[in-house]
């Protein structure tokens, strides 16, 4: 029962995760900066345990679309060992940084491109987390350039249009 | 303090001392290998210290069924997949590098790609992605105080095409022995000798502070902090010292130990960038940038740095610093340390002596922001502040 639970905060976080930066491709410069030099074509694949919910996204050069399965093995691929850690991730128990450090998921694909994953993702909780959760997990708060009210707005907005 | 959660592995043989060489026929022996494929570059082979090794192992019945040296200075990921068809060519059944951290990292590369049995390491880069697969025994032997790489389960590979450094991150990266013999080092350049022990003091310094340190690895680090501070000046003076020799490459091996297990940081992950677009030889790089990013560091880990201040300039000297300087007082100590290195042995301590232009700054700072080094620094790093650093190291 609490696995089941906890998969399903896990899908929610991933769509809420993607959605927010999909808003903050607007609003955030930084953002949409890093987003414009991502190759075009890059996918990522973010697997949250075993029968656990997955997020796979790819960056078409212009929106980084959620798609439903990729035909092909995603270019850089994730895989968190297990659900409970994806939970902790995925509820500002732990920051990415942190994850890594404690080896809570295995990666294929180049280091260049989780790194750039683990800025929007940074980015996006500084903006999802209040700032006394993010001083805990970020390395550092970042300054926001957009207020936090508009980016839950327009990320509830897209979240909930995904769902539809 | 104690992380939340940490991993510590080291499954690597250490031989380590008098007639370490000669013990190395009986360990392939003991891993049933019989036909070694020696590794190493020209440099190593002119100078006669591959000769030794050969030497060696003829005279204890195990002679090399190839060597292979054409391994640059900036090993490639075209020579780890030449040396893994060499080595198939050759009916090898093991590996023996002699070398650099060049040499070691293009062996730990070539044998990843025979284990998993592919022709291109590109296809199995990652992090802790790796099964095990094939076992193929391994025996390295460090020609250099520095890199640490006999006892790391990391490979730093040049990839020619993007100009970057990638790292291999695997356990089963870790070769089977690790040999440290004084002999070795003895004829390493003055300006080498500074360079690696540079890069050694990094590393442990690096690793006891990032966001991955942990309780053993830090042990690990403070161990080989109070041999580096003891024996770097020495070992540069007095090439010939063995003792002082042997105790930089122990405290090498130490610190490889400890940042196998919990990283390193900027110092690192701006040197990666330094060598991929500029060629700055990393220990060089290390040495000029380490200042520069401790002090960046400083207002994250201030605490972390007191605690290695005994370790770097002895206890005495650190009880008489106030607490609160201590940090600060690690950092000018490192700051002073390497200027004595640039007095005895020529090592650059800004960029522009080790020919990087400004021009070249942007390039590497958008490259270092993406080596996966940075992600457990203690504090965070933009494009901007690599380049206002950079630019500060000039």
């Amino acid at each position: 029962m609490r696995r089941r639970l906890q998969a399903v905060i896990v899908a929610a976080a991933l769509r809420l995760v993607h959605a927010a930066l999909v808003a903050l491709q607007r609003l955030d410069p930084e953002v949409a900066g890093e987003l414009r030099r991502m190759p075009v074509g890059m996918t990522y694949a973010i697997h949250t345990g075993h029968n656990a919910p997955s997020l796979f996204v790819e960056w078409d050069g212009q929106r980084l679309l959620r798609i439903p399965h990729p035909e092909q093995a995603a270019l850089c691929t994730l895989r968190l060992k297990a659900l409970a850690i994806s939970f902790r991730l995925f509820t500002g128990q732990m920051g990415l940084a942190h994850a890594y450090a404690q080896h809570a998921f295995t990666l294929s694909g180049e280091i260049a491109d989780v790194m750039r994953l683990a800025r929007l993702v940074n980015r996006a909780e500084a903006y999802l987390f209040p700032p006394i959760l993010s001083r805990r997990i970020l390395p550092e708060l970042p300054e926001l350039p957009v207020s936090r009210l508009r980016v839950y707005a327009r990320t509830l907005i897209g979240f909930l249009q995904s769902s539809c | 303090m104690k992380p939340a959660y940490f991993e510590f592995q080291n499954a690597v043989k250490l031989l380590c001392g008098q007639n370490a060489l000669e013990r190395i026929p009986d360990e392939l022996r003991h891993l049933e290998a019989e036909r070694p494929l020696l590794l190493t570059d020209a440099v190593l082979l002119r100078l006669g210290m591959v000769a030794m090794v050969q030497d060696t192992m003829r005279a204890e019945g195990c002679a090399p069924a190839a060597t292979f040296s054409d391994i640059p200075v900036d090993s490639s990921l075209s020579v780890v997949n030449r040396i893994a068809a060499v080595y198939r060519e050759s009916g090898c059944d093991s590996m023996v590098a002699v070398g650099g951290g060049s040499v070691i990292d293009s062996a730990k590369g070539a044998r990843l790609v025979l284990s998993h049995d592919t022709d291109d390491i590109l296809a199995i880069s990652g992090i802790e992605n790796l099964r095990c697969g094939r076992h193929i025994p391994f025996i390295v032997v460090p020609t250099t105080a520095g890199t640490g790489s006999e006892c790391t389960g990391v490979a730093v590979i040049r990839n020619e095409e993007q100009g970057i450094k990638m790292e291999f991150l695997s356990p089963f990266v870790e070769p089977d022995v690790a040999v440290l013999d004084a002999r070795m080092t003895l004829r390493l350049p003055a300006r080498a000798t500074a360079a690696t022990g540079a890069d050694a003091l990094c590393h442990a310094i690096e690793a006891a502070t990032c966001l991955q340190s942990n309780p053993l690895s830090s042990a690990y680090c403070h161990a080989a902090i109070q041999l580096i501070s003891a024996n770097i000046i020495r070992a540069v003076q007095h090439g010939s010292d063995a003792d002082a020799r042997l105790n930089m490459a122990l405290a090498a091996t130490m610190a490889g130990i400890a940042f196998s297990n919990s990283m390193v940081g900027a110092v690192h992950a701006i040197g990666h960038a330094l060598g991929g677009v500029c060629h700055v030889p990393h220990g060089e790089a290390m040495g000029i940038l380490m200042p520069h990013v401790l002090r960046y560091n400083l207002p994250a880990a201030a605490e972390s740095y007191a605690r290695l201040l005994p370790e770097m300039v002895g206890w005495e000297k650190a009880a008489a610093t106030p607490a609160q300087m201590r940090g600060e007082a690690l950092v000018q100590a490192v700051t002073d340390l390497l200027g004595q290195l640039h007095a005895s042995a020529g090592i650059p301590l800004r960029l522009s002596e080790a020919g990087v232009a400004e021009q070249q700054l942007a390039r590497v700072a958008e490259t270092a922001v993406n080596d996966g080094a940075l992600i457990v620094n203690p504090r965070a790093m933009s494009v901007q502040q690599v380049l206002d650093l950079l630019r500060g190291a000039l």
